[in-house]
C-alpha cells in the first residue's frame, strides 16, 4: 500500500539504533578497491538475484492468482450465473452502477466498517499487550504461546457452535450472567448493535493471539542492549515500552494494520456462522453482514457471479482508495513534523 | 569448527528443501497413481460407483449398500457425504458446469431440483429408461422431468407433512386429545388451525406457545398451495399470488397474538424448547419426528401424537441424478433405480425416517408398523401414508428455496421481534428481489 | 563474516548489537499481574476448545439441554471413535499433514527469500512489484475460488492434493510478513559485510537473513500450517472423501441425517484441532530461541 513510506519510516529507527554507521552508507575508499576486483559474476549476483528471490511468488501467482483475477474482472461486466459460468451476457458497466443504488452493499459496507472498526482495534491493543508480556522471562512460556494459539487452531465450525450457545437470547452463558447483574436478556443475534458486538467478540477471539504471536516474533529481535541503556537511563518498564518496544516494531504494526484492514473487508465466516441458519444474509435484517459475507452470498447462494465479481472489484477499489488516503496523510504528518 | 557448522547447517537446508520438492513431485504422481487406478475400477477388477450425498441420505446406515454389493459382486460402492446441502449443492454446481469432480450419482435437494432440470439437464443421464415411473408418486416424478420428457432424477424420499402435537399439553389447555378429533378441528383451513392456537392459548401452561416458531407455520401452508412462487408457465408470482400474501399474513397474525415461539428453526435455541417443552404443536414431515427424538429429554417420550395437518403438503425430499460424464454411467444408474425402488426405501424409512416416494412402499410392513419413541403406538406410517397421498402437484421454480428463506428468514420471524407484518412484508421482498435479480 | 569487527571496530565494541543473551527483553521477569492477565486471557482462550470437548462427551440430547452442560460426559472415547472410523480419519490425518506441512515450508522457504529482496536489496520496479503483491491480498478468496476450480478442472486435477497445494503457494501474506520483519530484524550492516567479504546472494540467505529470520520463519510456519489444515472452502471443491480428503473434507459429513449428532460434530473437529496443538508446542519451543545468536556466530 505505501512501500516507501515505510521503509523511509522504518530508518529512522534504525539511524538511531545505530549511530555507528557510516553515514550515507557509502563505501569507503577501501572497499571501493575490493569491489573493482570483484568478479563479473558477482556483479550479476547482485544485479539479478533480487528478481530471482521475487520470482517465484510472481510465477505462482501468474499461474494461480491471475486467472480468477482476470476471471472476475471480466464477469464483473456480464450477467454470469453459477449455473453457467462461462455463459456471459455483457452488460458493460451496469454491475457497477447498480452498487449506487444497491441498500444492501452500503449497508454491508457500513457494517464491516463498524465491525472492523470494533473488533480490529481492541484486537490489535490486546495483541501487543499480550505478546509485551511473553516477552518476559516466564515459567511455562511455551503453554502460554500454545494456548494463545488455541482459538485461530479451532475449527470454524466448532467455534461458532459455542459462540452461538454463549449468546443465546434465552439460555446463553452470557445473558445469565449479565442477569445476575440485573441487564435484561439481550437478543444478541437479532439486535443489531448487540449482534455486531458478538461477531467482533468471536473475530477477537480467534485473531488476538495470532497477532499476538506475530508482535512477540518481532519483540525477540530487538536488541538486548536498547533494553540496557534505557534501563540505565532510568527509563520504567513502561517508558522502555513506548520508547523501545513500540518504535522498533513499527514495520510489523504497520503489517497487522494492513493484514487486520484487508481481513476486516472479507470477514465472512464468523457472521455468516452466527446464524448459519439464515442462510448469508447476516440475520434477518442484515445487521451484521459485512461486504465479505454479501459478496459470498452473491455468488454462492444468489449464483450471480457477475455482481458478486463487480462488489469484489468494488471492494478492491475502495481498499486502494483508502491506503493511498493513508498513504497522503501519513506523508503530510511527516512532512509537517 | 565455524566451517563445520556452515556446512552442515547448509547441508541440511539443502536436504529439506529437496526432500520437500522430491515430496511434492511424489505426493503429486501417487495421487495421479491412485486416480488413474481408481477410476478404472481398483479393489480387484471391481466397478467402483461413487455417491455425492449431502445430510440426510441414510444408504449406508442402512446395510443398502452392503446388499447391492452382494446382489452384484462385481460392484464396489462408495459415497462422499456432507452434512449441509448448504455446502453441497454449490460445489455440485462447480462440479457440473466444469464436468469436473463429480461422483457416480449425486443427490440433489427438491428445492435445487427445478434449477437442476432447468439448466443442468444436458449433463444429466435420463433415468426413465432404469426407474419405473408408475413406482414413484407422480409429482415426484414430474419435478424431475425436464420439458422435452427427459426424466433426470429419481425420487428418494418425500416429506408428507401433518402436524405432531403434545397430548399432554393439549389436555391442559382443554383440546381434545384423540388425533381423529384433533385433525377435525382444523381440517380444511389453516385459519381454523390458527384459532385452535388462539384456544390453546387461553389456557395454555405457563411459558409455552402453541406453535414452535412463525417459519415452521409458513412453511406448512405455504407447502400446501398448488401455486406458490412459480406459476404454471414458470414465472416468479410470489409477490402478486394472494395465496403466498394470505400464508404470510396469516402466520404473522398468529405470530402477533403470540401463538409462536420467538424462534428460527433448526438453531440451537429452538433445540432446547423441544428438550423444555415450551410449544404443543408443530408442523411435522416423518423426518421432524426423527429430529424430536434427537432433542428431546426421555421422559417427553410417548407424550406426542400425529394428525393430519389442515391440508396436506410436502416438506423435503431428495433425488438422485446421474452425471452423463462418468465412467460408470450406465451402472451407476441401475443403482441409483434400485436405491430408490419401493422395497429398499421402504427398509430406508424402518432404519432412520426418510418417507417413501413409492406408494407400493405404503403397504410394506416397515411403513404400516412404524413406531416412533415419541409418539407411543401412534401408527406413524400410515398417517404420513395418508398425507401423501393428499400432497398437491405443486409447480416448482429453481428459486423456491431462496424465496421459502427470504419470506421466513427476512419476513415473518420479525414479527416476533416487534415489527408490523407489512414491515416485515417489506423486509422479506426487498431481500428476495435483490437475490433474483441477475 | 568477521570483517564487520576489523572494519567497524568502534561499532562494534561500543555497541554490540547482537547481544549474547538469546531472548531479547527477556530478562524482565513478569510479575504477578502479568500471570494474572496471561492465566485469564489463557482460560478465555482455551474455554471453548475444553467446550467442544464437553460437548464431545455427551449425546445428542443432553446437548439440546440447559442449562448447557459445564463438565464431561462419559461419551468422549466412544465419540471420537466414532468420529475418527466414520471419517476415515486416519487417512485424511496423512493427507493433512503432508498437504499442510508441504505448503507451509514450500511458503517459508519463498516469502523469506522474496521478502529479504524486498526488505534488503536494492533494485529496479522493487516498489511497485511489493504493491502488486499487497495488491494480491485484497482479492476475496471466497470469489476466486469459482474461476480457479474452472482451471483445476481444466487441468484434471479433481481428488490430487497438488490441487489444495499448488495455489495455497501463492502466498502475499507470508511475502509481506518476512518483508516487515527483516527490515526490522536484520541490520543493513550485517548484510553489507558479509558482500564486502564477497559472499554471494545465496550466501548472504543462508548464513545471515535464515538465522535472522528464524522466529519470524517459525510463526509464519505455524499460521500457514493451520491455515491449511482449517481451510474448508477450497478443499470441498477439489477433493471428496472417497479421494484425498483432508480432515476438513472427512469432517464434513460427520453428523449427517437428519438430526445432527452434534457430539460427534464436535468430537471430528476436537480430533481436527489437537494435532494443531501439538504442532505448535513443537514450533513455540524455535520462537524462544535466540535469533541473532546465529547471526554473530555464522
Amino acid at each position: 500500500m505505501s512501500t516507501g513510506h515505510d521503509t523511509a519510516a522504518a530508518s529512522p529507527v534504525k539511524g538511531g539504533a545505530a549511530p555507528g554507521r557510516p553515514s550515507g552508507g557509502g563505501p569507503t575508499e577501501q572497499e571501493l578497491k575490493r569491489r573493482k576486483r570483484l568478479s563479473r559474476r558477482w556483479q550479476r549476483d547482485v544485479r539479478w538475484s533480487p528478481y530471482a528471490f521475487v520470482s517465484p511468488f510472481f510465477l505462482l501467482f501468474l499461474a494461480f492468482g491471475l486467472f480468477p483475477l482476470l476471471y472476475t474482472g471480466w464477469a464483473s461486466l456480464h450477467q454470469v450465473e453459477l449455473t453457467a459460468p462461462t455463459d456471459m451476457n455483457w452488460v458493460g458497466m451496469r454491475n457497477y452502477t447498480r452498487i449506487f443504488d444497491d441498500e444492501f452493499f452500503w449497508n454491508a459496507a457500513e457494517n464491516t466498517l463498524t465491525i472492523g472498526i470494533i473488533s480490529t482495534v481492541p484486537q490489535l491493543l490486546m495483541a501487543m499487550g499480550i505478546a509485551h508480556i511473553l516477552n518476559y522471562k516466564l515459567r511455562a512460556s511455551t503453554f502460554y504461546r500454545v494456548a494463545m494459539l488455541a482459538p485461530y487452531a479451532t475449527s470454524i465450525a466448532a467455534a461458532s457452535l459455542v459462540f452461538v450457545l454463549l449468546f443465546g437470547r434465552d439460555y446463553g452463558m452470557i445473558n445469565w450472567a449479565l442477569g445476575a447483574v440485573g441487564i435484561d436478556n439481550i437478543d444478541w443475534q437479532n439486535d443489531k448493535w448487540a449482534s455486531q458486538l458478538a461477531v467482533s467478540t468471536i473475530v477477537i477471539w480467534r485473531w488476538t493471539g495470532y497477532n499476538a504471536l506475530i508482535y512477540l516474533a518481532a519483540m525477540q529481535a530487538i536488541p538486548q542492549d536498547l533494553y540496557e541503556s534505557a534501563a540505565l537511563d532510568g527509563a520504567s518498564r513502561w517508558k522502555q515500552f513506548f520508547h523501545v518496544t513500540l518504535p522498533s516494531l513499527r514495520p510489523t504494526i504497520l503489517f497487522t494494520v494492513v493484514v487486520s484492514t484487508i481481513g476486516a473487508s472479507q470477514l465472512f465466516g464468523e457472521p455468516l456462522l452466527f446464524d448459519a441458519n439464515k442462510g448469508a444474509s447476516g440475520g434477518s435484517q442484515h445487521q451484521f453482514q459485512t461486504l465479505g459475507l454479501y459478496l459470498y452470498e452473491q455468488g454462492w447462494v444468489n449464483q450471480h457471479l457477475g455482481r458478486a465479481s463487480a462488489i469484489a472489484w468494488t471492494m478492491f477499489l475502495i481498499l486502494i482508495v483508502i491506503g493511498i488516503v493513508n498513504y497522503v496523510i501519513s506523508r503530510r504528518l511527516r512532512a509537517s513534523s | 569448527m565455524r566451517a563445520r557448522t556452515r556446512i552442515r547447517r547448509k547441508a541440511v537446508v539443502l536436504a529439506a528443501v529437496a526432500s520437500l520438492g522430491t515430496g511434492l513431485l511424489a505426493g503429486c504422481a501417487d495421487d495421479g497413481d491412485d486416480n488413474n487406478s481408481s477410476s478404472e475400477g481398483g479393489g480387484g477388477g471391481k466397478t467402483k460407483i461413487t455417491l455425492g450425498l449431502f445430510g440426510t441420505a441414510g444408504f449406508e446406515e442402512s446395510g443398502l449398500y452392503k446388499e447391492y454389493e452382494k446382489l452384484h459382486p462385481d460392484i464396489d460402492i462408495q459415497q462422499t457425504v456432507v452434512e449441509r446441502n448448504e455446502n453441497y449443492y454449490p460445489a455440485l454446481l462447480n462440479h457440473l458446469t466444469t464436468n469436473s469432480g463429480l461422483q457416480d450419482i449425486q443427490m440433489v435437494e427438491v428445492g435445487n431440483i427445478a434449477e437442476i432440470v432447468q439448466t443442468q439437464s444436458d449433463k444429466l443421464l435420463d433415468l426413465s429408461k432404469y426407474g419405473k415411473e408408475s413406482d414413484y408418486l407422480e409429482w415426484k416424478w414430474e419435478q424431475a422431468t425436464t420439458k422435452d420428457g427427459q426424466t433426470i432424477g429419481v425420487g428418494t424420499d418425500v416429506g408428507p407433512m401433518a402436524i405432531c402435537y403434545r397430548k399432554d399439553m393439549f389436555e391442559a389447555a382443554g383440546l381434545p386429545t384423540d388425533r381423529e378429533e384433533v385433525a377435525k378441528l382444523w381440517a380444511g383451513d389453516w385459519e381454523k388451525f390458527v384459532d385452535v392456537g388462539r384456544d390453546y392459548q387461553k389456557k395454555a401452561p405457563k411459558g409455552t406457545t402453541f406453535l414452535d416458531s412463525p417459519g415452521g407455520l409458513l412453511q406448512a401452508i405455504l407447502s400446501s398451495e398448488k401455486d406458490r412462487f412459480y406459476n404454471a408457465s414458470g414465472e416468479v408470482i410470489y409477490k402478486t399470488n394472494p395465496a403466498v400474501k394470505n400464508a404470510f399474513d396469516l402466520t404473522a397474525e398468529a405470530a402477533e397474538d403470540g401463538l409462536v415461539g420467538n424462534q428460527t428453526q433448526f438453531q440451537p435455541a429452538w433445540d432446547t424448547t423441544i428438550a423444555n417443552s415450551k410449544f404443543a404443536a408443530m408442523s411435522c414431515p416423518p423426518w421432524m419426528l426423527g429430529y424430536i427424538k434427537g432433542k428431546s429429554k426421555p421422559e417427553a417420550a410417548g407424550k406426542w401424537d400425529v394428525a393430519q395437518a389442515p391440508k396436506s403438503g410436502n416438506w423435503g425430499g431428495s433425488f438422485l441424478t446421474v452425471p452423463k460424464s462418468g465412467k460408470n454411467a450406465e451402472e451407476a444408474a441401475k443403482l441409483a433405480a434400485w436405491l430408490t425402488a419401493p422395497e429398499q426405501q421402504a427398509k430406508l424409512f424402518g432404519v432412520q425416517g426418510s418417507f417413501p416416494s413409492t406408494p407400493a412402499a405404503y403397504e410394506s410392513k416397515e411403513v404400516t408398523g412404524a413406531k416412533n419413541d415419541m409418539t407411543g403406538d401412534a401408527p406413524i406410517g400410515t398417517i404420513f401414508a395418508e398425507a401423501a397421498a393428499n400432497i398437491p402437484v405443486q409447480s416448482i421454480g429453481p428459486k423456491d428455496q431462496i424465496i421459502q428463506q427470504g419470506l421466513t428468514d427476512n419476513g415473518v420471524v420479525l414479527v416476533t421481534q416487534g415489527k408490523s407484518a407489512e414491515e416485515a412484508w417489506e423486509n422479506a421482498v426487498k431481500t428476495i428481489d435483490n437475490a433474483l435479480d441477475q | 563474516m568477521t570483517t564487520t569487527l576489523t572494519k567497524q571496530p568502534e561499532t562494534a565494541s561500543k555497541r554490540s548489537r547482537r547481544p549474547k543473551a538469546a531472548r531479547a527483553g527477556g530478562t524482565l521477569h513478569a510479575g504477578p499481574i502479568a500471570y494474572a492477565v496471561l492465566a485469564l486471557f489463557t482460560i478465555v482462550s482455551l474455554f471453548p476448545l475444553v467446550w467442544t470437548a464437553i460437548a464431545a462427551s455427551r449425546d445428542n440430547q443432553r446437548l439440546a439441554e440447559t442449562p448447557p452442560p459445564f463438565w464431561f460426559g462419559s461419551n468422549l472415547f466412544d465419540n471420537l471413535d466414532l468420529a475418527w472410523n466414520d471419517a476415515n480419519l486416519g487417512e485424511a490425518f496423512i493427507n493433512t499433514t503432508f498437504v499442510a506441512g508441504v505448503s507451509a515450508l514450500t511458503i517459508v522457504f519463498l516469502s523469506t527469500i522474496a521478502g529479504f529482496a524486498f526488505a534488503k536489496l536494492r533494485f529496479k520496479g522493487r516498489n511497485a512489484m511489493m504493491l502488486i503483491v499487497i495488491g494480491t491480498m485484497m482479492v476475496p478468496p471466497q470469489l476466486s475460488v469459482i474461476p480457479l476450480y474452472m482451471m483445476v478442472a481444466k487441468l484434471d486435477w479433481s481428488d490430487q492434493l497438488q490441487a489444495v497445494i499448488l495455489p495455497s503457494l501463492v502466498s502475499a501474506f507470508g511475502v509481506f510478513f518476512m518483508r516487515q520483519y527483516l527490515l526490522q530484524a536484520l541490520p543493513d550492516e550485517i548484510i553489507e559485510a558479509a558482500r564486502v567479504d564477497g559472499a554471494s546472494s545465496w550466501r548472504v540467505i543462508w548464513h545471515v537473513v535464515f538465522p535472522a529470520a528464524r522466529p519470524a520463519m517459525a510463526v509464519l510456519g505455524m499460521l500457514m500450517f493451520v491455515q491449511t489444515w482449517n481451510d474448508f472452502l477450497w478443499p470441498f471443491l477439489v477433493l471428496t472423501q472417497n479421494g484425498n480428503p483432508t480432515v476438513q473434507v472427512a469432517v464434513a459429513g460427520l453428523g449427517r441425517g437428519y438430526t445432527p449428532d452434534q457430539s460427534l460434530i464436535m468430537a471430528g473437529a476436537l480430533l481436527g484441532t489437537l494435532p494443531l496443538l501439538i504442532v505448535f508446542a513443537i514450533f513455540g519451543k524455535q520462537i524462544v530461541g535466540g535469533i541473532m545468536q546465529g547471526a554473530v556466530k555464522g
